[in-house]
């Protein structure tokens, strides 16, 4: 198993120890031989749905979640006098090539960029960390964009 | 039996769908939807190979990744931007298309809706089985909720971004400085960074 830490936002980690808890339960009505409830109804929840014939992916997923949990580092929004500086869990207001957009940095669990959460991992998400308001950050190679830093937010708790 | 053949009746019409990202960009003749899950299937599971992911899985969720396109219209970025006008078409392909947060999630949230709504409609009459194996390695896509899953949601972009490339060069059609910038923002994982790197030596 892959050993790094995982950043998560106090709701994505609310979500993680959730999923960990219902396949915990789904493993534990499987062994007794139970049915579960869940698996009558076609709306159930669908992170079950995998594990329905296959007991052995339902523990890779476990350990899985196990692994994220044990090395969890939450997310938590900076003292006030360094929120001018892009972290994780930063809003940045971007001005690139006369555009403007607006990115969340955010683990790479919780990315999500047609949703504007980019990953702390992605050349351009890491290339913005460290940063201040009114910074030029160049992502370069082959082509070189400039990334105007024109406001930071913190917007998680 | 009579529901599976109907079934992939209807898959096999993605081989005729052109995608339409391409037609807006004037590539003639321009990939299907089934050339592009074949492609996407292939390299999902070898770049995938090194990242200890389960390939079986890879691959079938590759697979199923945009077969709801039998019946889901084929969206691209550029749709809430794109003029009736053709010849003005060009311009707006000039800038790579951002919106406001609310409108990334009230697009994301409508696309999703049309997805599932296709998929489910087009898995209906299957085997219990399969059918439940299919909804959830498309929702695993999706949402992302296994690393195979989220690798393949990934190499999805980079298969796009591989047939820009390769349009770049033959057609010169492509806005690719735009196309690059944007896989720098999506991209996480280590061997799609590194393969990226390749894409980049190889067409530059």
């Amino acid at each position: 198993m892959e050993e790094k830490n995982f950043y998560l936002t106090k709701e994505g980690l609310e979500r993680i120890k959730k999923e960990y808890q219902g396949l915990k339960n789904l493993k534990l009505s499987k062994t007794k031989g139970e049915i579960p409830k869940i698996w009558h109804s076609e709306d159930l929840n669908p992170e079950y749905l995998s594990f329905q014939e296959d007991l052995s992916f339902l523990e890779t997923r476990m350990i899985e979640l196990e692994n994220i949990l044990k090395n969890t580092e939450l997310i938590t929004a900076p003292p006030k006098e360094k929120q001018n500086i892009v972290n994780l869990g930063a809003t940045v207001f971007v001005k690139v090539d006369g555009q403007t957009d607006e990115f969340t940095i955010v683990g790479t669990l919780e990315a999500d960029p047609a949703l504007g959460r980019i990953s702390n991992e992605s050349p351009v998400g890491r290339a913005l960390l460290g940063h201040k308001t009114g910074d030029e950050v160049l992502v370069s190679s082959p082509i070189k964009t400039i990334y105007k830093i024109r406001k930071i937010k913190y917007r998680i708790s | 039996m009579k529901n599976l053949l109907n079934f992939l009746i209807e898959v096999g019409k993605l081989k005729g769908k052109e995608r339409r990202g391409w037609i807006v960009h004037q590539i003639k003749k321009p990939e299907t939807t089934a050339e592009h899950i074949f492609h996407l299937a292939i390299l999902a599971w070898v770049l995938g190979k090194s990242k200890k992911l389960n390939s079986e899985r890879v691959i079938k969720i590759a697979l199923i990744h945009d077969l709801c396109e039998v019946y889901a219209p084929d969206l691209t970025p550029y749709d809430p931007l794109l003029p009736k006008d053709k010849k003005k078409i060009r311009e707006v392909l000039e800038k790579w298309p951002r919106f406001t947060l609310a409108l990334k999630i009230k697009k994301e949230k409508e696309k999703h809706k049309m997805e599932t709504a296709a998929l489910n409609k087009l898995t209906e009459k299957l085997p219990q089985n399969l059918k439940m194996e299919m909804r959830s390695l498309w929702r695993e896509f999706e949402e992302g909720l296994t690393k195979e899953g989220r690798f393949v949601q990934q190499a999805d972009k980079i298969a796009n971004f591989l047939q820009g490339m390769d349009y770049w060069k033959k057609y010169g059609k492509i806005q690719h400085k735009l196309w690059m910038r944007w896989i720098k923002e999506i991209i996480d994982n280590p061997i799609l960074l590194k393969f990226l790197k390749e894409i980049e030596r190889k067409f530059y």
